[in-house]
């Protein structure tokens, strides 16, 4: 008699289907070893915005009371596999206001298993997530991220190839014999198989990993709360030692949202020409003033949108790139004022690492291009 | 005994809020910043964040349930820096006239000191296009409280997952018309012109705008005229949405432009009567831009990539239609019979 449960952490709509596909796959998958399964998404996560992490689960039981056992519970808090869809999450995600910067290893038991795609080093993502008090695996599947939006999914077998790591780094879940067993396409089939084969997996020590705490607030309780539900409105302006005569604005200290992105803009404050189109059209005003009139991009407001990309007029002036080329969120006018020819030499090799994904949708029959252009 | 009543005249004192002549005038302060759980990308945050830069320190914002409530101020949380108040999907008209009817009455009474305050009530498409829209009128008929409705339009119900809307535009996937095999166009009808019928429907009414925030100094400066003006005014704001329209949210500035280019979304204000092209939509009209075909607008969006090229062809007939035989090109339809 047993339980097992999966969780899935995902980028917001950019996943919504890839993790709803692993989770109703490993629903039928232990349908067909005669057992109970249960796929769901997480009420507070709804709506789902693009990039902002949310949640999925798949529970998994042998008898009907160990089930409702199970979902007697918010959320499934003791899980012995969690899905990281996309490597960046390793960073902590931050779902919606008040719920702080969570470590990715937070909801999994000891001895349980953190699953990812990635073409990062164990090492290197060791370094990223959070410390765990108790012992863990970290599993990694060779591979990018896959992104696609809300109406048109990109099919390019991550689903399958993770239910295959699934099987083999939690047999007890569903076995890769059931796994196949729900997949008809035969070329699918053959890679969740080359998945289960290739899936590397190593022992994470207690407290091994970021030392970084993780920022958290005190939460309001209803007693404390304001007639009316009255929230007070926050300040117009900053006072930032050394900006004077800048304009940092006051931020929602709440939420945010840095952990929504998996991609960063750097700018080239040597051919910025302060035409001020990126400040002016960022949807999160993350773009600080500073006292000599350029614009730095806070990295505890950008969400890497990458608008600020799309409409500088100046060519390579700001790039974005991958996230996970950074380990903090310190400004970048602040390090080019220090010292501007090493930030010269730090901003060429940052910006010779293009993002190894897309947003979304660009254009009709994109996704297959993207896939036939993919090395197998 | 205290004088109590006062001249209909001073009730319309504005505030002064003048043109912003290039993005070098614009004022650097926020009142709607950092910090809310909306998409990447997200085009009505920045239309959210445009419309409060333009209308200043001294404003009331009110809001209608829809992305920019949920997605702003989720458990005890607010990016806000003005006072900002929730109201129903259908009132946001009703809110606005009640809040200058309150703010007047507080300063009648002395419980206030007399100043022009800015109220602005915001909806998106559901709320105002559909549920809200006759309480939208009887605000617009009120012609002596200065307000102004501003539409954020989405062309969906983006909060809750992309449901048609009144504002949906013609083959769009959505939650409710998602296509078949049997059937690929499952929305059929036309978009509601709304900013308008607004305009054409309420004589007393003495300024309608359309925006885009990819023309930001544009959109701040119609706000800003609807404000100072005198009365309840509209403005309608056509804003991409990278989760329902289903693109990379890095090109909501370029689809925004497209959608003006195309001619799918004339850039036009009413100001007492007199309809004025404004961008590139006064040189569609006057000829001297010709406008990029539809096809690039809707092939670079998720949402369009089902149609075939016979659906293209009669979105972009309708289009057409719309420049070439409208009775006001771009704005009012009808043709003498």
């Amino acid at each position: 008699m047993s339980t097992g449960s999966v969780e899935v952490v995902y980028r917001g709509i950019f996943q919504k289907t890839l993790a709803k596909n692993i989770c109703r796959g490993i629903v039928f998958a232990a349908k067909n070893e005669g057992k109970i399964g249960i796929a769901f998404g997480r009420y507070s996560d709804s709506p789902e915005r693009n990039g902002i992490p949310a949640k999925q689960f798949a529970v998994v039981a042998d008898t009907e009371e160990e089930m409702e056992e199970h979902l007697s519970r918010y959320e499934p808090d003791n899980n012995d596999v969690t899905i990281a869809a996309d490597d960046t999450l390793c960073k902590g995600v931050e779902c919606w206001a008040w719920y702080g910067l969570q470590p990715i290893n937070k909801l999994l038991k000891e001895g349980g298993t953190l699953l990812i795609p990635s073409t990062r080093s164990v090492n290197h993502l060791i370094g990223e997530i959070h410390r765990k008090g108790m012992p863990y695996n970290l599993a990694i599947v060779k591979g990018t991220a896959s992104f696609s939006g809300l109406w048109v999914y990109k099919d390019d077998h991550t689903d399958v190839r993770l239910l295959g790591a699934l099987a083999k780094v939690a047999p007890h879940i569903v076995s890769l014999d059931s796994i196949l067993a729900t997949i008809d396409d035969r070329l699918k089939a053959t890679s969740a198989k080359k998945a289960y084969d290739l899936v590397e997996s190593v022992s994470v020590g207690a407290n091994q990993g970021n030392d970084e705490v993780p920022f958290e607030f005190e939460m309001p309780g209803w007693t404390e709360m304001e007639e009316g539900l009255v929230i007070r409105g926050i300040a117009g302006q900053q006072e930032v030692p050394g900006r004077d005569g800048g304009y940092v604005p006051t931020r929602n200290p709440t939420f945010k949202k840095f952990s929504t992105r998996t991609m960063r803009p750097v700018v080239n404050f040597d051919t910025c020409t302060q035409c001020k189109i990126c400040w002016l059209q960022c949807p999160d005003s993350c773009f600080d003033i500073t006292p000599d009139g350029f614009y730095d991009a806070n990295m505890e407001a950008c969400c890497g949108c990458g608008v600020c990309e799309a409409v500088c007029p100046v060519s390579q002036c700001i790039t974005m790139v991958n996230e996970e080329a950074f380990t903090d969120n310190d400004s970048q006018w602040e390090l080019w004022i220090e010292d501007k020819e090493s930030y010269s030499g730090w901003l060429s090799e940052k910006i010779s690492e293009p993002p190894a994904r897309s947003h979304g949708f660009h254009h009709v029959g994109q996704y297959a291009e993207e896939i036939a252009n993919e090395p197998s | 005994m205290q004088e109590t009543t006062v001249a209909l005249s001073d009730f319309v004192s504005t505030q002064v809020l003048d043109r912003w002549k290039g993005i070098k005038k614009v004022a650097r302060e926020e009142y709607f910043t950092s910090g809310h759980r909306t998409c990447q990308g997200c085009e009505s945050a920045l239309v959210m964040k445009l419309m409060a830069k333009a209308a200043g320190p001294r404003s009331i914002i009110l809001g209608a349930t829809g992305c920019m409530y949920v997605a702003n101020t989720t458990y005890y949380s607010t990016p806000w820096v003005v006072p900002w108040m929730h109201t129903q999907l259908g009132s946001s008209g009703s809110a606005a006239t009640g809040t200058v009817a309150a703010l007047r009455a507080m300063m009648r009474k002395g419980k206030m000191e007399e100043e022009p305050i800015n109220v602005i009530s915001f909806c998106g498409d559901g709320g105002g296009a559909d549920m809200g829209l006759s309480a939208i009128s009887a605000a617009l008929q009120h012609t002596h409280y200065n307000l102004l409705i501003f539409m954020y339009d989405n062309e969906s119900y983006a909060n809750t997952d992309i449901q048609v809307s009144g504002s949906s535009p013609y083959g769009a996937n959505s939650t409710f018309s998602p296509p078949g095999k049997v059937q690929r166009i499952m929305h059929r009808r036309w978009k509601k012109n709304t900013a308008a019928m607004l305009a054409a429907g309420h004589p007393d009414c003495k300024y309608v705008a359309t925006v885009s925030a990819g023309n930001a100094i544009d959109t701040m400066n119609k706000v800003r005229r609807a404000l100072t003006i005198g009365g309840p005014t509209f403005i309608h704001s056509l804003d991409p949405c990278p989760k329902g329209w289903d693109y990379d949210p890095k090109y909501s500035h370029e689809i925004g432009e497209l959608a003006v280019e195309t001619g799918i979304w004339p850039l036009y204000e009413v100001e007492e009567g007199k309809v004025k092209m404004y961008g590139k939509s006064k040189h569609i009209a006057s000829g001297a831009f010709k406008r990029k075909p539809v096809r690039e607008y809707l092939l670079r969006q998720g949402r369009f990539a089902h149609l075939a090229e016979e659906d293209i062809a009669y979105f972009q007939g309708k289009v057409d239609e719309m420049w070439e035989k409208w009775l006001v090109p771009g704005v009012i339809p009808f043709a003498n019979a």
